[in-house]
């Protein structure tokens, strides 16, 4: 077959450049780790607030640097454990976040950070993070959920 | 002494194909380099957060 030398070359730039690309997400998902976040565990969404852990919801210490944030959202609240609404993480803590939602469709996106999900009535929405660096961060919901939709928010501080 | 003439016109044909592609060459593979500066540039993004 005759092909253009130009051709050629931008045939082989197009598959160097696939194979690179998929080289790389392949090393950060099954070296680094990096999972989309799950939600295998299922859950009675009715009875998601007399359930533990969303029957303490909040900051829990579960190790050196390590903690488990849960959190119920409901419209059109975030339910974080404190009555200010206002967690604090210190900076370099590794979070296992655990979160479901009671009624509808809620998001979950911490806003300038790559926690970001979607809750499910039904089921548990995990992701873990590491928060490198310190800052306010709000957490808001990125699902329409109601009308009350756009008061829907928290906040994420990272402290040194 | 016929087939001199024939191969310089063939030369020709190609050289001039050569140049018509030129253009198109250089603007897909600017379009390729924009693919990867936006691929690196969203990476970076998720690693540095």
């Amino acid at each position: 077959m005759n092909m253009h030398k130009y051709e050629k070359i931008w045939l082989w730039f197009g598959t160097v450049t696939l194979l690179v690309f998929l080289t790389v997400v392949g090393i950060s998902a099954f070296y680094m780790g990096n999972q989309p976040p799950s939600c295998a565990v299922t859950i009675d969404p009715a009875k998601a607030a007399k359930e533990a852990p969303f029957n303490e919801p909040g900051l829990k210490q579960i190790g050196d640097n390590e903690y488990q944030l849960t959190v119920l959202a409901s419209a059109f609240h975030y339910d974080v454990g404190e009555p200010d609404g206002i967690v604090e993480i210190p900076k370099g803590a590794t979070v296992h976040i655990s979160a479901t939602t009671s009624d509808v469709i809620h998001g979950f996106e911490l806003a300038g950070t790559n926690v970001n999900m979607m809750l499910e009535p039904g089921y548990i929405s995990t992701y873990t993070n590491t928060f490198k660096n310190e800052g306010t961060f709000t957490l808001l919901c990125n699902e329409y959920c109601g009308t009350g939709h756009q008061t829907m928010a928290a906040t994420i501080k990272v402290v040194d | 002494m016929t087939q001199a003439p024939m191969e310089e016109h063939e030369k020709d044909v190609e050289k001039e194909e050569e140049n018509e592609f030129k253009g198109t060459f250089i603007a897909v593979m600017l379009l390729g380099l924009f693919l990867i500066a936006s691929w690196v540039g969203v990476w970076i993004l998720f690693l540095i957060r």
